[in-house]
């Protein structure tokens, strides 16, 4: 460790960067010395991505000085900021999905086998492997991106920024993606790298993983950077306190619901395909009662996205059976899923579950305007009236209905789905991830409203692949993996759930 | 200097009028410009131009002429484009309105007595004849995902080449074949009185002739401002025309609709064909080098482009384009060569093309150069142990 | 026995090919670096009467003036596709309507009717023509003789041009780079490679190619000027990227295939042969097939997506929130 050296890898001073209507870092100073893991701790919208983009080159601060080393910098392009050798992990990895690993590596790069004009593939890929056992961190250099899972993925991301010898790391949420175990070899990746001199930025807004793996931390909140405080001196209860500003009340479920009666919502072996034609739900059976919230835990890209539209009716099942209040539901018709009572959250808010362009009142309509009308015309004040009192009860932050939609912030997006999917009062609530990307204050909200429409009697499963949210929440969980889903027993541990995320089973 | 776009928090409203009429002057501006380059006045001509259009006596009858079937195409591609199906076989859909429309004109017009019924029948021949063709491309797009902008061009060919065989190569039902002038130059059968569509006159201007066609398009257009503004299935098509999986998502059968709106578009341009025979021609028009070359179908892309796919704005704009295009007719000569016209659309719609970024995005200059990154001489990692 | 129908079909199926051939290479490097040009038709109407103007009014030996017209063409082409380059990429305008803005302003009533009208050409045969440049007796030689020996220039400049596609796309830096960019432009730009550059680059070479595609219309195929000469073949070219799943060699292939086609109702009607009851199916039979393989290659969804750069048609912004 070499926390106090006297010439720090990176200095920011005065960092300043304004996007329209919004001051993302507000003359930020930062610090991080050579051999230092140093985390940038914030919430959603602190401003933690755009101060490691401008590191990155990709953005250009306003205001404010960078220095490297020593020198001063200012990157006019991302190619600049590599070539002083600063790489960066981004959360949605930067790959190309139909090149091979040896490709995304060499791509771009001006100092090794890429640096000719020639490109001679198989001589790439020995180069790519050699790297990757030097580093533990094995993948084949000839594989597609596309074929690898999510934390391969990410280990190619690490090996390209290696390869382009970087001696300054950032890698913005790295285990978002990962099962705690995959986390914990990360982990140990990262102490490598700082041993050999490099400067690690990890950013993150979970407090164990910053005090598991730090030397120092700097603390963002709306985009100003609060204090930088050694990890050895910190708790997490300071920690939060910077973070937010106040003390959070985490939501957690009062008096949990026992499963009685007749379920609400039954899949009986659900089989579904994937988006490139691979069997993506096999043989799923679930069922979840009234007033029960059922979770399901699992890295991404196991099949939970494929089983919820399945059950929202967005994505026919090749075999099985949906079931809602004993009735069966054809699951390749969304219509049929809605007036089923389904209510679906999708995990792609704008795009799916919103129409980027149109007004907010039509987004507000986009289910039940087949209802809001005479005959074939619509009654437009109808859908008004409705409009401006959705706004107001679920505090949506905007001009008026008639606002595009795609000009709302991450949570007030939120709010119009789930305002437009609780307000038809569905039988069932599927949720998957609803608080991604959303700060602290907007995801209470969404936990308090998940709770409120199990209160209300629905039946509601929420897939997330956040752990702690997962737990705060659930009254059952279950894990799913490689398109099948196993029951979590009541007494397992966060690691065995762990286990049973990455294929495994405890005990 | 550095030039980026920022996004617009809000729109100020008049900043959708502002900035279309700024891009046809910007167009008119560089036009000029090229007009001075290739040694033409600009100022003369565009006068010219202006009056052959719209000011001297009897040029608004001839305007309408040509804004008539405009006006048909570009409703057509209004209909399709703004739901992002982009059909541009407008052409060869109204070719088929024509044939169907003159065929259910020569029929009724020797069968019936009613004008009434005979005008009424063509419409709804014209109708058929350009859905069905719209149709082909549209079930494609939808069953067999192929892309509806290749299949709906190809198919204005196809459609060309029947025109040009029902009146040229074969001795179809459609073709004059009695008379003297039949055995001289092929032509398409005359119009029964009764199947002709009749014309009204305002009296401004030495009497500006007003044609059945021009009504219908208005009665379109409001048609179509009422279905995609005010009804069930306006508001699907506009969901699926901004995002295909939200239109999913809300339960839009997305296939029916994609039959649904190019089958309306091509009808749109079926009854342009029906009007081109009832108002004007009397006639099925099979020259490769008459109705062919005219190319309304594609200059109706142009209208609905520049009119950003609005109905309303639609009609004014074929009606300006229209005007353009007549005055090319009349003008055409050593001084005024042909295609000069659809030059000045084609650049109309550049800049309007150009300028629509300027409603939503707010242009930034940055003064200050942006130093050139220096890369730092730093001490190389340690190697791995 | 070069007589026979099927060896006269195939060695102007090659030469008909030709001109389909380069625009499709044309478009493919644009769409490889994610931008979708559908001013085709329009940049090969500029490129063919800017092409013969060069002929008509260069007076030099046959050498010098096909190559000074060759050169015309594809600055005409690359001209016309620079505008859609800056409407869509820097201004970031739909690809498709501006395209369409490219084909109808350069196309048969916009600039390509204006200049044959204003500088005179039609009515006119081309003062000097790509002609066949082997020596007789190899043309004789049996089958190959016409198919492959029979060709001009342009022909064999083609096959080159293939080859040199090919190996710059899979074997080249930059060749890699520009896959990137028409596949994640944001993996390409974090890499440091201008997503702009290269998408600027390639859609002018592809017009440059389209240039060119029409020049050999008018300087090989049909030596003369007539409005509206290309009569669809931009339009086959781009149908033709996508037969090819966006790969050269097989552009080869489907351009002497779609070429053939195109060569089929002359030659049938030249020796009264009558495909289907009339001349119609002839005539329409490239259109046809064109619209029946594309729905070939479309109906196996998964398939079709096989080559498609995945940012095709999308423009990329970096900084926007």
């Amino acid at each position: 460790m070499a926390t106090d050296a006297a010439v720090p890898a990176v200095s920011m001073r005065g960092v300043t960067k304004r996007f329209p209507g919004v001051v993302a870092n507000d003359k930020v100073d930062f610090e991080a010395a050579p051999g230092e893991v140093h985390a940038l701790l914030g919430e959603n919208g602190a401003g933690k991505s755009t101060l490691s983009n401008i590191l990155t080159g990709l953005y250009q601060p306003d205001e404010g000085r960078i220095e490297l080393y020593g020198e001063p910098v200012a990157f006019a392009s991302p190619r600049e900021a590599i070539d002083a050798g600063v790489g960066m992990v981004h959360q949605h990895f930067r790959l190309v999905s139909r090149f091979t690993v040896a490709e995304n590596l060499v791509l771009g790069d001006r100092r090794g086998a890429g640096r000719y004009f020639h490109i001679d593939p198989s001589a790439i890929a020995t180069q790519v492997r050699e790297l990757g056992e030097r580093y533990s961190l094995p993948v084949d250099p000839r594989a597609r991106i596309w074929q690898l899972s999510v934390g391969e993925q990410q280990r190619v991301e690490i090996l390209k920024a290696l390869y382009q010898e970087a001696r300054i790391l950032i890698l913005d949420e790295p285990t978002a993606v990962l099962t705690p175990d995959e986390a914990d070899t990360l982990f140990v990746t990262v102490r490598q790298m700082a041993e050999e001199g490099r400067t690690v930025i990890f950013i993150s807004h979970k407090l164990h993983e910053v005090m598991a793996v730090s030397d120092r931390v700097t603390v963002l909140r709306a985009g100003k950077a609060l204090a930088t405080v050694r990890t050895a001196d910190a708790t997490p209860e300071s920690l939060t306190e910077l973070m937010v500003g106040r003390e959070i009340e985490t939501a957690t479920r009062q008096g949990r619901a026992q499963p009685e009666g007749v379920p609400v919502l039954e899949v009986e072996d659900l089989w579904a395909d994937g988006d490139r034609g691979t069997v993506a739900v096999r043989g799923v059976t679930l069922t979840v009662h009234a007033g029960e919230i059922a979770a399901i835990a699992g890295v991404a890209g196991n099949g939970q996205r494929e089983l919820a539209e399945a059950i929202a009716g967005l994505r026919p099942s090749t075999k099985g059976m949906v079931r809602v209040n004993g009735r069966p539901v054809h699951t390749g018709d969304a219509q049929a899923a809605f007036e089923a009572g389904i209510g679906y959250v999708p995990e792609d808010r704008l795009g799916t579950g919103l129409s980027p362009t149109l007004p907010i009142a039509m987004n507000l309509s986009l289910k039940s305007y087949r209802h809001e009308s005479v005959g074939p015309f619509l009654r437009l004040h109808l859908m008004r009236h409705k409009a401006e009192d959705e706004i107001r009860i679920f505090e949506i932050k905007c001009a008026g209905p008639d606002q595009e939609t795609d000009e709302l912030s991450g949570g007030n997006l939120q709010k119009v789905v789930i305002a437009r999917e609780f307000s038809a009062h569905p039988s069932v609530l599927i949720a998957a991830s609803p608080t991604r990307g959303l700060d602290v204050a907007a995801v209470e909200q969404v936990h308090s409203y998940l709770m409120q429409a199990a209160e209300e009697g629905a039946a509601v499963l929420l897939i997330s692949e956040d752990l702690d949210e997962i737990l705060a929440l659930n009254d059952r969980v279950l894990v799913m993996y490689e398109g099948t889903l196993t029951a979590v027993e009541d007494r397992e541990s966060v690691s065995e759930i762990g286990l049973r995320m990455a294929g495994g089973t405890p005990g | 200097m550095r030039v980026t776009f920022e996004r617009r928090l809000s729109q100020p409203w008049w900043l959708s009028v502002v900035v279309p009429v700024g891009a046809v002057i910007l167009a008119f501006v560089i036009a000029g410009i090229l007009f001075l380059a290739t040694g033409i006045d600009p100022l003369s001509t565009y006068r010219e131009l202006f009056n052959a259009a719209f000011f001297q006596t009897g040029s608004l009858s001839q305007t309408l002429i040509t804004a008539t079937p405009l006006a048909f195409t570009g409703l057509a591609a209004a209909a399709a484009f703004r739901m992002k199906l982009y059909n541009i076989g407008a052409e060869g859909q109204m070719y088929m309105g024509a044939i169907f429309g003159s065929a259910a004109g020569l029929y009724l017009g020797s069968h019936v007595s009613s004008s009434a019924f005979a005008i009424a029948g063509m419409i709804v021949a014209g109708i058929a004849g350009g859905a069905a063709w719209a149709l082909i491309s549209g079930v494609l797009k939808a069953f067999f995902s192929t892309s509806e902008i290749l299949t709906s061009l190809l198919l204005n060919y196809v459609a060309g080449l029947i025109l040009t065989y029902l009146i040229f190569e074969s001795e179809s039902y459609w073709r004059q074949t009695k008379g003297f002038n039949a055995t001289v130059f092929p032509t398409g059968k005359q119009l029964p009185k009764v199947a002709q569509w009749p014309t009204w006159t305002i009296n401004l201007q030495g009497g500006i002739v007003v044609p059945f066609g021009a009504i219908v398009a208005v009665i379109v257009a409001v048609i179509l401002w009422l279905l995609y503004s005010r009804t069930r299935f306006g508001f699907g098509a506009q969901v699926l025309g901004d995002s295909e999986r939200a239109a999913r998502y809300s339960g839009v059968r997305v296939r029916r609709k994609i039959l649904a709106v190019m089958g309306l578009s091509g009808a749109i341009a079926g009854i342009g064909g029906a009007s081109q025979v009832g108002d004007f021609a009397h006639a099925l028009d099979g020259d490769p080098n008459g109705l062919q070359k005219l190319g309304y179908g594609y200059t109706g892309i142009v209208v609905a482009a520049l009119a950003r796919y609005n109905p309303f704005a639609t009609l004014l704009v074929a009606f300006l384009l229209g005007g353009l295009q007549n005055a090319g007719n009349t003008l055409q000569g050593p001084n005024f060569p042909a295609g000069l016209v659809g030059v000045l659309q084609g650049i109309i719609l550049f800049c309007a093309l150009g300028c629509e970024l300027l409603v939503r995005y707010r242009v930034r200059i940055h003064r200050k150069a942006a130093a050139k990154g220096t890369a730092a001489p730093a001490p190389a990692p340690k190697a791995a142990s | 026995m070069n007589n026979s129908l099927l060896v006269v079909i195939l060695a102007s199926g090659v030469a008909y090919g030709t001109p389909l051939l380069y625009a499709a290479l044309g478009e493919l490097l644009a769409e490889r670096s994610g931008v979708l040009n559908l001013g085709v038709e329009g940049m090969m109407l500029g490129g063919a009467v800017m092409g013969f103007w060069t002929v008509q009014r260069v007076h030099a030996n046959t050498g010098v003036a096909l190559t000074a017209a060759i050169v015309v063409a594809a600055l005409m082409g690359a001209a016309l596709a620079s505008i859609h380059a800056f409407l869509v990429i820097t201004l970031r305008a739909s690809q498709i309507v501006s395209g369409l803005a490219l084909t109808i302003f350069a196309g048969a009533v916009g600039l390509s009717s204006y200049l044959g009208n204003d500088l005179n050409l039609a009515d006119s045969p081309a003062a000097h023509t790509f002609n066949a440049v082997f020596p007789k007796s190899m043309q004789n030689w049996p089958i190959v003789g016409p198919i492959i020996f029979g060709q001009n220039v342009l022909v064999y400049v083609s096959w080159l041009c293939v080859v040199l596609v090919s190996l710059y796309l899979s074997r080249t830096r930059p060749g890699l780079n520009v896959r990137a960019v028409g596949e994640s432009p944001a993996a390409a730009d974090t890499m440091g490679i201008s997503v702009t550059r290269y998408r600027y680059a390639h859609t002018l070479v592809g017009g440059a190619f389209a240039g060119v595609a029409g020049a050999t219309i008018t300087l090989a195929i049909t030596p003369q000027w007539v409005n509206g000469i290309t009569g669809g073949a931009g339009w086959i070219a781009i149908a033709l990227v996508i037969f090819a799943f966006w790969r050269p060699e097989l552009c080869l292939v489907g351009a002497y295939f779609f070429g053939s086609l195109q060569a089929l109702a002359p030659q049938l009607q030249a020796r009264n042969i009558h495909l289907g009851p009339t001349v119609l199916w002839t005539n329409a039979l490239p259109y046809v097939m064109t619209i029946v393989v594309l729905v070939i290659v479309s109906s196996g969804t998964a398939k079709s997506r096989l080559g498609a750069p995945e940012a095709l048609g999308v423009a990329y912004v970096r900084e926007e929130r």
